[in-house]
C-alpha cells in the first residue's frame, strides 16, 4: 500500500499545481518520474499488463523521456473484461466510449481514488478557461443522461464532469412521440428567463447541440438572449463534417443563438480513456496540456514524436489513473503540434490542433478473408 | 490521366472499347511465340532506375521471360501451342482460340498485379479490358510506357484498354462486365463478392484468385539446425517483406514444430537478426496511420492476451514478430507481423485448415515428413506448397488453377475425311 500512497502524493503534486504555468522541463521531469512510479505499480498489479511492458524495446526504468516510456493503442480499452488494476470489489464506476454502430466501445474502471481525481482534473482545467465561480448548468441532453450510473458512457461522463460547477442543473431536450431527441421549449426559455442576467454554463455534445438546439431555434428565429454564458461541446466534428458545418459556422451560429459571443463557445477533445483530462480550445484555437497530463505527437512512419508543425498520431498521457493502465495511450486521432511551448494565449507547455480520425483498420488486398470457407468445429490453443 | 490509362466517364467509353479489342482479337490473330517475344523485350526494359523501387519488379520481370512462360504454355495448352498449331489427340485435332475480350479486376493492392494479370489473357490471344485500381494508376502506368517502348507495332498494346474510374461506379463496372467473354477477377472478399455479382454474360468464363491467406511452416530438423538457420529466417524475412503481407501469398504465421534441444530463442534471435536486416535493405517509405494502429495493436493484444506470450519489435512500426504456442493461424495484422508458434504437430496445425490457406511455405530437412505435410495440405485446400523464400513466387497453378487455360477456348476438330 506504501506504494500507492507514494504515488498519490506525487499525482496530488501534479494535479493541485497551476494547470498551465508550470516550466515545460520542470514539467516533464516530474511527469516522468511520477509515470515511472505508475508503470512500476501497474506491473506488480498486473502480470499480463507486465508482460507488455517487459517486452518494449526500452527499459521503462532507464527511459530518458517520457516518449521512450510504454504506451498502449487505445483498442485494448476494448477488452473484455476490461483492463484493470483494482479487485472488483474496488470498482465504483465503469466508463465507457461513444462507439459508433457495430463497434465495441473501450471501458475503463474507476476505482474511488481515481473518480475523484478524474473530476478534480476537468474541474482544474476547465477553470481556466472560465473561471472559479459556481453558476447554473444548462445541459443540452436528455435527463436521463444526468442520472448517476455504474456504468456510465462519454455524454454522461462529461455531462457529470462539469457538474461541479453547477449551482443548480437543468436538461433542455426531451424524447418526443418517436421516441426522438426534440428541445424543450418551454424548459429552456423558463431558464432563460431566469437566468438571463447570470453567468451560465452550457454543455452538450457538439452534434447534439447543433441538431437539437441550434438548428431548430434558428429555424424558429429564436435568439435566447444570454450574453454571460459560456457554452462547452464535446464529442467530435465527424458528423458535422458529413452535413458540410465548419467548425467555424458552428460556432458563430451557436453564439447568434444564444446571443453572446463567439469566444464564449468553447470546443474541446477529451476520450474516456483519459480520464480526466479534457484540451479545450484557448482563445488561439489551440490545444493545452495540464499539468498533470503530456500530448505526444508521433510519426506513423517512425513512430519518433514529431517536430513543431508536423502532424502524427497522439498519445495521450496522465498521471491520474490508478485503476486502469490508462497512464500512456496511443490513440487513433491525429493531430498536428503546433509548438512545445509559446501559445499566445499565455499558457506554458505543448500546445497542439486536432486533425482527424485516423480510418477503422482493415486488413487488406487479395488476403483480406471476411470468412472461412466451411466452419471449424475445433479450440484455439494447444496445451 | 495518360494515353495508356483512360478516365473512363461512361458505360459507352467501355463498351466501344470492348468492341475495338475484340475486332483486333478476331481479325488479326497472334500465337503465343509472338506473345513471348514482345515479352521477353519488355522483361528487359523493366530493368530501369524508375522502377527499381516498385514493390515486386523483379518477380514482374522474372514472370515475363521466356524461360518461366514457355514451360507453363506447353503444360497449359500442350506441345505445339507455342506456334498456334492443331495437335493431334486421337483422330482429331486441337487448338487453343482465344475467349475473345477478356475483362480484369486486379486487386487493389499489388503493384504489378494489373500488369499480371493481363497477360495471362495476352497469351490466350485476348484483348484486354482492364480496371486499374485508382492507387496503382502510377506503377501501371510505368509498365505500359515501358511496353509501348518494345512493341512498337502495337501488337500487344493494341490489345490491351486500361480504364480508371471510382470503384464505386456500379454502371461502369456493369458495362465493362457485359462486354466481355471473361474475367479474372483478383482481390479481397468485399471486392471479389461485388464483381461476381456483375452482369456478365452466360458464355463469359469467369475465374476468381483470391481471397486467401497463407502460412510457413518448418520441421524441427530445418528450424533447429544452427548451420542453416541463418538462411532460412533470411528467406522467411524476404517473403515477410513483399507487399507489406497484403498479398494472398504472403506468410502471416510461421508455425515451428517442437524438438528436443531445439531452443526457439535462438531461431527467434536469427530471425531478428534477418528482419532487422532486411528491414535495413528495404525500409519503408511511408505507411497508413491505420497500419501503424493495427501493429501497436497487435504488439499490445498479443502481450496482454497471455502472460506466456512473448513478442520482439523496434520502437518503429517497421517489423514485429509475436511468439507463443497455438496451432490456429491467428489474424492476420499485415504491416511485416509475424506470429512465430510453437506447436508439437505440423500434421495439427494443417488438419485445422479450412479452405483458406492458399500457400504453405515449407522448411523441413525430413524428406518423407515432407511428403506427409504437402499431402495432408493438399487434402486440407492448399494449393500452393513451396520452400520458404519463395512464397511470393507467381507461377501457374496459382489458386489451384491454370492461367492461360482458363481464358482460351480448346476448339477440337475431326476431320471430315481420313
Amino acid at each position: 500500500m506504501s506504494a500507492l500512497v507514494d504515488l498519490e502524493r506525487s499525482i496530488n503534486n501534479l494535479l493541485t499545481a497551476p494547470p498551465y504555468r508550470l516550466d515545460p522541463e520542470q514539467r516533464h521531469c516530474a511527469l516522468l518520474a511520477l509515470l515511472k512510479q505508475e508503470i512500476a505499480y501497474a506491473s506488480d498489479r498486473n502480470p499480463r499488463f507486465r508482460n507488455y511492458v517487459e517486452h518494449w524495446p526500452v527499459d521503462f526504468r532507464s527511459a530518458d523521456t517520457i516518449a521512450d516510456l510504454p504506451y498502449l493503442p487505445v483498442g485494448v480499452f476494448k477488452a473484455n473484461p476490461p483492463l484493470a488494476l483494482v479487485a472488483a470489489s474496488e470498482i465504483k464506476r465503469t466508463l465507457t466510449s461513444s462507439a459508433t454502430s457495430g463497434q465495441t466501445p473501450s471501458r475503463v474502471v474507476l476505482d474511488a481514488a481515481t473518480a475523484r481525481r478524474m473530476t478534480k482534473g476537468v474541474i482544474t482545467i476547465i477553470r481556466d478557461f472560465i473561471g472559479p465561480a459556481r453558476r447554473p448548468y444548462l445541459v443540452i441532453d436528455l435527463p436521463e443522461n444526468l442520472a448517476a450510473q455504474a456504468e456510465l458512457g462519454a455524454r454522461g461522463a462529461a455531462i457529470q464532469g462539469q457538474g461541479s460547477f453547477a449551482t443548480e442543473t437543468v436538461s433542455c431536450l426531451c424524447r418526443n412521440q418517436l421516441g426522438d431527441s426534440d428541445v424543450d421549449l418551454e424548459k429552456l426559455l423558463a431558464c432563460i428567463e431566469k437566468w438571463k442576467e447570470t453567468e451560465v454554463l452550457v454543455y452538450g455534445f457538439t452534434y447534439v447541440i447543433w441538431t437539437h438546439l441550434v438548428q431548430p431555434l434558428q429555424r424558429q428565429g429564436i435568439t435566447l438572449g444570454m450574453p454571460n454564458v459560456h457554452v462547452l461541446h464535446s464529442g467530435g466534428w465527424k458528423r458535422l463534417e458529413q452535413q458540410a458545418v465548419t467548425k467555424d459556422a458552428f460556432r458563430r451560429d451557436l453564439a447568434s443563438v444564444f446571443g453572446c459571443s463567439a469566444d464564449r463557445v468553447i470546443d474541446y477533445y477529451g476520450m474516456v480513456e483519459n480520464v480526466g483530462v479534457v484540451y479545450p480550445d484557448c482563445e488561439r484555437g489551440n490545444k493545452h496540456v495540464p499539468a498533470f497530463a503530456e500530448v505526444i505527437v508521433r510519426n506513423a512512419l517512425t513512430l519518433a514524436p514529431v517536430e513543431a508543425g508536423q502532424q502524427g498520431l497522439v498519445q495521450v498521457c496522465s498521471v491520474l489513473p490508478t485503476s486502469f493502465p490508462g497512464f500512456l495511450v496511443l490513440t487513433d486521432d491525429m493531430a498536428e503540434i503546433i509548438d512545445y511551448d509559446g501559445c499566445p494565449c499565455g499558457r506554458r507547455g505543448t500546445y497542439f490542433r486536432f486533425a482527424r480520425r485516423v480510418p477503422k483498420v482493415e486488413i487488406r488486398g487479395c488476403g483480406n478473408l471476411e470468412t472461412t470457407r466451411y466452419p471449424v468445429g475445433h479450440g484455439s490453443s494447444q496445451a | 490521366m495518360s494515353d495508356l490509362i483512360q478516365a473512363v466517364a461512361s458505360p459507352q467509353e467501355i463498351i466501344c472499347a470492348a468492341e475495338r479489342l475484340r475486332e483486333t482479337a478476331r481479325q488479326k490473330a497472334i500465337v503465343p511465340q509472338m506473345v513471348l517475344e514482345v515479352f521477353d523485350h519488355w522483361a528487359a526494359a523493366l530493368d530501369a532506375r524508375e522502377l527499381r523501387e516498385v514493390p515486386g519488379v523483379a518477380f514482374l520481370r522474372l514472370w515475363l521471360r521466356r524461360g518461366t512462360l514457355e514451360p507453363i504454355l506447353l503444360r497449359e495448352l500442350g506441345p505445339d501451342s507455342l506456334h498456334g498449331a492443331w495437335r493431334d489427340e486421337g483422330r482429331a485435332t486441337l487448338r487453343a482460340f482465344p475467349l475473345g475480350v477478356v475483362g480484369h479486376w486486379p486487386a487493389g493492392n499489388i503493384e504489378i498485379q494489373p500488369v499480371l494479370s493481363l497477360t495471362c489473357a495476352l497469351l490466350g490471344g485476348n484483348g484486354c479490358l482492364v480496371r486499374v485500381p485508382s492507387g496503382l494508376l502510377e506503377p501501371t502506368q510505368l509498365f505500359l510506357e515501358k511496353l509501348q517502348e518494345v512493341d512498337r507495332i502495337g501488337l500487344l498494346t493494341e490489345r490491351i484498354f486500361m480504364a480508371s474510374f471510382d470503384h464505386s461506379r456500379m454502371d461502369l463496372h456493369e458495362a465493362m462486365a457485359r462486354a466481355v467473354d471473361g474475367g479474372m477477377i483478383w482481390g479481397g472478399a468485399d471486392a471479389v463478392s461485388q464483381v461476381r455479382t456483375l452482369p456478365f454474360p452466360h458464355w463469359a468464363r469467369v475465374v476468381v484468385f483470391g481471397p486467401r491467406l497463407s502460412v510457413a511452416a518448418m520441421d524441427t530438423g530445418a528450424w533447429g539446425d544452427p548451420a542453416e538457420r541463418s538462411s532460412w529466417c533470411r528467406r522467411i524475412a524476404r517473403d515477410v517483406w513483399q507487399f507489406e503481407q497484403q498479398a494472398c501469398s504472403s506468410p502471416q504465421a510461421l508455425f515451428l514444430e517442437r524438438g528436443a534441444g531445439c531452443d526457439p530463442a535462438e531461431f527467434i534471435e536469427d530471425l531478428r537478426q534477418a528482419f532487422q536486416e532486411e528491414n535495413r535493405l528495404h525500409p519503408r517509405q511511408e505507411i497508413e496511420p491505420a497500419l501503424t494502429s493495427a501493429i501497436c495493436q497487435a504488439r499490445a493484444s498479443w502481450l496482454l492476451d497471455d502472460a506466456a506470450n512473448r513478442a520482439t519489435f523496434p520502437a518503429s512500426p517497421d517489423w514485429t514478430i509475436l511468439q507463443g504456442s497455438r496451432v490456429d493461424v491467428p489474424k492476420p495484422t499485415q504491416g511485416r507481423t509475424l506470429s512465430v508458434l510453437l506447436v508439437d504437430d505440423l500434421l495439427a496445425v494443417i488438419s485445422r485448415f479450412d479452405g483458406t490457406v492458399q500457400t504453405l511455405g515449407l522448411g523441413a530437412k525430413d524428406a518423407q515428413r515432407e511428403e506427409t505435410l504437402a499431402q495432408a495440405a493438399g487434402r486440407q485446400g492448399v494449393d500452393r506448397i513451396v520452400r520458404l523464400g519463395q512464397m511470393h513466387v507467381f507461377g501457374s497453378p496459382w489458386d489451384g488453377m491454370d492461367l492461360v487455360r482458363p481464358m482460351v477456348r480448346l476448339v477440337r476438330h475431326v476431320r471430315s475425311r481420313d
